[in-house]
């Protein structure tokens, strides 16, 4: 066990974590050469694309150090995204240290500095490593300032690399073997492992990666899964190096993988404990939540036809991601469809991305919201996640509106922007301090407007060095109604939203200017209305357009106009028909543009 | 499949060449040499027409449409060895029309084109307006469009047509009217009146000049349509307008659906086989060197490729629908080889949506369905072509 070092790589987009990861596999000889493809961690092409990772991952390294010894080195990786910062903390958990990488021209940038404050809240061990030591633009001595300036990192032990070239990676190593600690664990006690991640495997089921705390974990046992009680039987035990490699058992303090007959992904939550059947720890690894989706939004296909194979993509999908959740929905405006429950938006995107990508559907996505507590004047208490299905006003006692407690760290020089952005989000500061060159904000802020856009704009806000977590805190009673929007008189379900009343006649204003923006022009006049209830609260009108048919065509022109005719009709394929008025796709989330204009 | 019938047959030749290209203009138009390539240019046609002829397997050809480019440019002794040629297979009494520029040298010639056997004229008019036909790049002033028009009368063709367009740069919906007014006046039995639409491989589509925006373009058509119906002139198409008797019934016939055949550089030709219920397209090589050195060795067809069945119905309506008279059941049967249940149900809901009208055995566009006809039309793509 002291020859064991679990950690993982903090760094920023960009700032050269995958390469890293490549060069010290490389450096161990896991890989040949030729095995080495480009930025093993990263295996999604979204994820490779969007510079993110998705799914934690593991490597298991053996390591010959100048001491003689041979180590074991697991790197984990972890997702970068606040939609993810649970994903984020259960990986962290599974680390005794962490390398926080930097790039040394760009400095620290916000998305390390949310990750390392989870790592230092794990109290693991941090490494600071600047990358790209030899760009000519490198300024180490500014970083190595910054980083214990806005973080308030020792930099005495700091590394001065170049993953790219392979420099200062020996160094690295040792620095590794030397800092970060070896696990602490008792193999006599009962099994406790944590499990970090979990995936669907087609041939496997889940395959669940763990870090073994106590004990240790040998195929052919029994165990269970800590939250459910559900027991399994260990079929195939293994690490990856990165190549898959089975072994018969896991000790204290390794990580790697566990095979158990598990048949879908909410069998093994991520976060959860696996013990013994037969002699159980006492305790669960601590922090272990279950993961509830925050941002709902109907998803419809744009071809009625393609119901069945968006049912089977989301299924697939789902195998793999146990905090997409997702229930049908039927539109009187886009038919058949599901009603979609995500983290967050960003959540929302790669689900899209990867259904429109992976299973080539064409899809509408209507306006994502949270979901409301409604008490009816029944005494009754409904769950609404879907502004089309709030029962009619006169039944509604109360709309309680979803309230989370956010926590922002930024530097002083932007706290200024960053208090305005929350106020402008209806947010209540409930405290302020400062911590060492930062400040700690505590806000309360409704998670409507926190969903949205709340996190790219709290980023630009602060230049990008902000952090944000956040927990939901209660449900408050507000004066909430729902907007309705009327095209040519008929109300479309899919556009409706859950506003505060006082805010009516402008969201009202915003939206229907905004739709006229978006719908093109028809062969007929479309009104486009605002509602609450009955009464409307704003309007704005497409005209009709004049005509569209082709001046001139004699005999020689057939293809050629055929080929426009084509063209225009490829222009509509993202619309949906809606009464007789084509809408885009856009239109449907124009709710989003218009809190950007904001 | 019901039986196809033999449709009439035009005859389509295209002289590829102009003074100078103008700036709106996509068809294949190449600005001439200092010497014209005459002689040349009938040895490829003459080749090219005997191909064309095997081709129309003894039918006769009811009207002949000289095309450019600017046919005039050729002179008239030119154009009448080609009528010459045609002469056996024309059926009596065929239309023969020729496109001319208001240009003076070119209306010396008008007399002389008559004689050759042209009998009726296209006159590229554009606008009686100095700034808007400067706009357009034309070669010609308002005079010399004027002098046109009272050439043809002169030379005595009874029947002529004069291109105008509208909606051009800087134009006010009262010049618009004007040029209409001008060429009513001038005594047009037949108006081309186009919207000008830009074209991609334009100039005025890499260099997009300023142009009255939709709803004035609107207004501007709605006026020149009350004028010319005014006058006793009647939109039969489009973009057409004629006094009785005097459409063109060589475009009728592609809007009909009919046959044609092509001669000359890029020349696009359609030809139906009754007997095995087949529909060709074909084009001919558009480089006008390179169609000279072709079509004298028997090989001017660039492509040839036959109409599916599925493509027929679009583009049967794509040409009957432009006619204000529409089509019958009948037609759409003769002309495609299909039963008419093809396009029967996307008639009815187009009828049902106010975009056609099914009356007296006769299917038209309405009000609605005539402005929006390429709405209309996308309707009837077939799936996944």
């Amino acid at each position: 066990m002291k020859h064991i070092r679990n950690f993982s790589i903090i760094a920023h987009i960009d700032h050269g974590k995958s390469t890293l990861a490549d060069r010290l596999i490389e450096r161990c000889g896991a890989l040949t050469g030729r095995e080495m493809s480009e930025q093993v961690l990263d295996s999604m092409d979204l994820e490779r694309e969007r510079g993110i990772t998705i799914k934690a991952q593991s490597v298991a390294l053996q390591y010959h150090s100048r001491d003689g010894n041979t180590y074991q080195l697991s790197i984990i990786d972890t997702p970068g995204h606040v939609d993810f910062s649970y994903e984020v903390s259960r990986s962290l958990a599974a680390c005794d240290g962490a390398l926080l990488v930097v790039d040394a021209s760009q400095g620290v940038e916000a998305q390390s500095v949310a990750n390392c404050y989870t790592a230092v809240d794990e109290g693991l061990e941090i490494l600071p490593v600047l990358n790209k030591i030899d760009l000519p633009s490198a300024n180490p001595e500014e970083v190595l300032q910054q980083i214990e300036e806005i973080i308030g990192l020792e930099t005495d032990n700091a590394l001065m690399i170049s993953a790219k070239t392979g420099q200062g990676i020996d160094e690295l190593l040792e620095a590794i073997v030397k800092h970060v600690p070896a696990p602490r664990g008792k193999p006599e006690d009962p099994l406790k492992a944590l499990i970090m991640d979990s995936w669907f495997d087609n041939y496997l089921g889940v395959v669940c990666l763990v870090r073994v705390f106590n004990g240790q974990i040998n195929v052919g046992e029994k165990i269970q899964v800590m939250s459910t009680g559900r027991e399994f039987q260990v079929d195939q035990l293994g690490m990856f190096t990165p190549k898959k490699t089975a072994m018969k058992s896991l000790e204290t303090g390794e990580v790697g993988f566990v095979v158990a007959g598990i048949k879908d992904i909410d069998g093994a939550p991520v976060g959860d404990t696996l013990t013994h059947k037969y002699a159980p720890c006492a305790e669960r690894v601590p922090g272990f939540k279950r993961v509830q989706p925050r941002v709902f939004a109907g998803m419809f296909p744009i071809s009625s036809e393609d119901y069945e194979s968006f049912r089977d993509a989301l299924s697939k999908l789902r195998l793999n991601d146990a905090s997409l959740q997702y229930e049908p929905e039927n539109s009187a405006a886009l038919g058949f469809g599901f009603r979609c429950g995500f983290l967050g938006m960003l959540h929302m995107e790669i689900v899209q991305e990867r259904l429109e990508r992976e299973y080539g559907l064409d899809l509408i996505t209507t306006a994502p919201t949270v979901v409301y507590e409604v008490e009816t004047t029944d005494g009754e208490i409904l769950n609404i996640s879907n502004p089309a299905s709030l029962p009619p006003m006169h039944e509604i006692a109360e709309i309680r509106e979803p309230i989370i407690l956010g926590n922002i760290l930024v530097p002083q020089s932007y706290v200024g922007a960053v208090i305005a952005l929350c106020e402008e989000k209806r947010g209540k500061q409930r405290d302020m301090q400062f911590v060492g060159n930062q400040i700690s904000l505590t806000y309360e802020l409704p998670l409507s407007e926190v969903v949205l856009d709340f996190f790219d704009r709290l980023k630009s806000a602060s230049r990008g060095f902000a952090s944000f977590d956040y927990d939901l805190a209660r449900f408050q009673a507000e004066d909430l109604a729902r907007l309705d929007i009327l095209i040519n008189g008929d109300r479309v379900d899919a556009l409706a939203l859950i506003v505060h009343r006082e805010h009516a006649h402008r969201r009202g204003r915003e939206l229907t200017d905004r739709l006229r923006e978006l719908i093109p022009r028809q062969m007929f006049e479309v009104a486009i209305q605002a509602a609450v209830g009955n009464h409307i609260v704003a309007r704005s009108t497409v005209k009709a357009m004049r005509k569209n048919v082709t001046a001139k065509c004699y005999g020689g022109d057939v293809t050629r106009k055929r080929k426009l005719l084509e063209k225009q009709k490829a222009g509509k394929k993202r619309m949906k028909q809606v009464g007789k008025v084509e809408i885009p796709q856009e239109a449907f989330l124009s709710v989003l543009q218009v809190n950007n204009n904001e | 499949m019901t039986a196809m019938q033999t449709p009439p047959l035009g005859l389509y030749v295209h002289l590829p060449w102009c003074v100078r290209k103008c700036p709106y203009c996509d068809f294949n138009s190449h600005a001439a040499p200092e010497q014209l390539p005459v002689e040349t240019y009938l040895a490829a046609l003459r080749a090219d027409l005997d191909r064309e002829l095997e081709r129309a397997g003894g039918r006769t050809i009811a009207s002949v449409f000289i095309g450019g480019g600017t046919p005039s440019l050729f002179p008239p002794e030119a154009v009448g060895r080609v009528l010459d040629w045609l002469a056996p297979h024309l059926e009596a009494g065929a239309e023969i029309t020729l496109e001319a520029n208001p240009g003076t040298l070119e209306q010396g010639r008008f007399a002389a084109f008559r004689s050759a056997g042209v009998n009726r004229l296209s006159i590229g008019v554009q606008s009686f307006d100095p700034a808007r036909l400067e706009a357009l790049g034309r070669i010609h002033g308002p005079d010399e469009a004027r002098r046109a028009v009272e050439a043809a009368h002169a030379a005595g063709f009874t029947t002529f047509n004069v291109d105008l367009m509208f909606a051009l740069p800087g134009q006010t919906p009262a010049a618009a009217l004007q040029d209409v007014a001008e060429a009513v006046r001038l005594g047009a039995p037949h108006i081309s009146h186009y919207q000008l639409t830009i074209e991609p491989n334009t100039v005025f589509y890499s260099h997009p000049p300023a142009l009255p925006d939709e709803d004035t373009a609107w207004a501007m058509q709605q006026a020149c349509d009350e004028h010319l119906r005014g006058q006793g002139l009647r939109r039969y198409e489009v973009s057409a307008w004629a006094r009785p008797g005097h459409a063109c019934r060589h475009n009728l016939n592609y809007w009909a659906f009919g046959d044609y055949l092509a001669i000359g550089a890029g020349a696009h030709g359609k030809i139906s086989d009754a007997a095995t219920g087949t529909i060709r397209r074909y084009r001919k090589v558009k480089v006008p060197a390179l169609y000279m050195d072709r079509a004298r060795n028997g090989r001017a067809e660039a492509e040839a490729w036959p109409l599916p069945v599925a493509e027929r119905p679009l583009e049967f309506l794509m040409n009957a629908l432009r006619l204000e008279q529409g089509f019958t059941p009948e037609l759409f049967a003769d002309r495609t080889g299909m039963d008419y249940t093809a396009v029967a149900s996307g008639v009815a809901q187009a009828v049902a949506d106010g975009l056609l009208e099914d009356a007296d055995g006769r299917i038209r566009t309405t009000t609605t369905g005539h402005a929006h006809l390429d709405t209309l039309l996308q309707r009837f793509l077939p799936e996944t072509s």
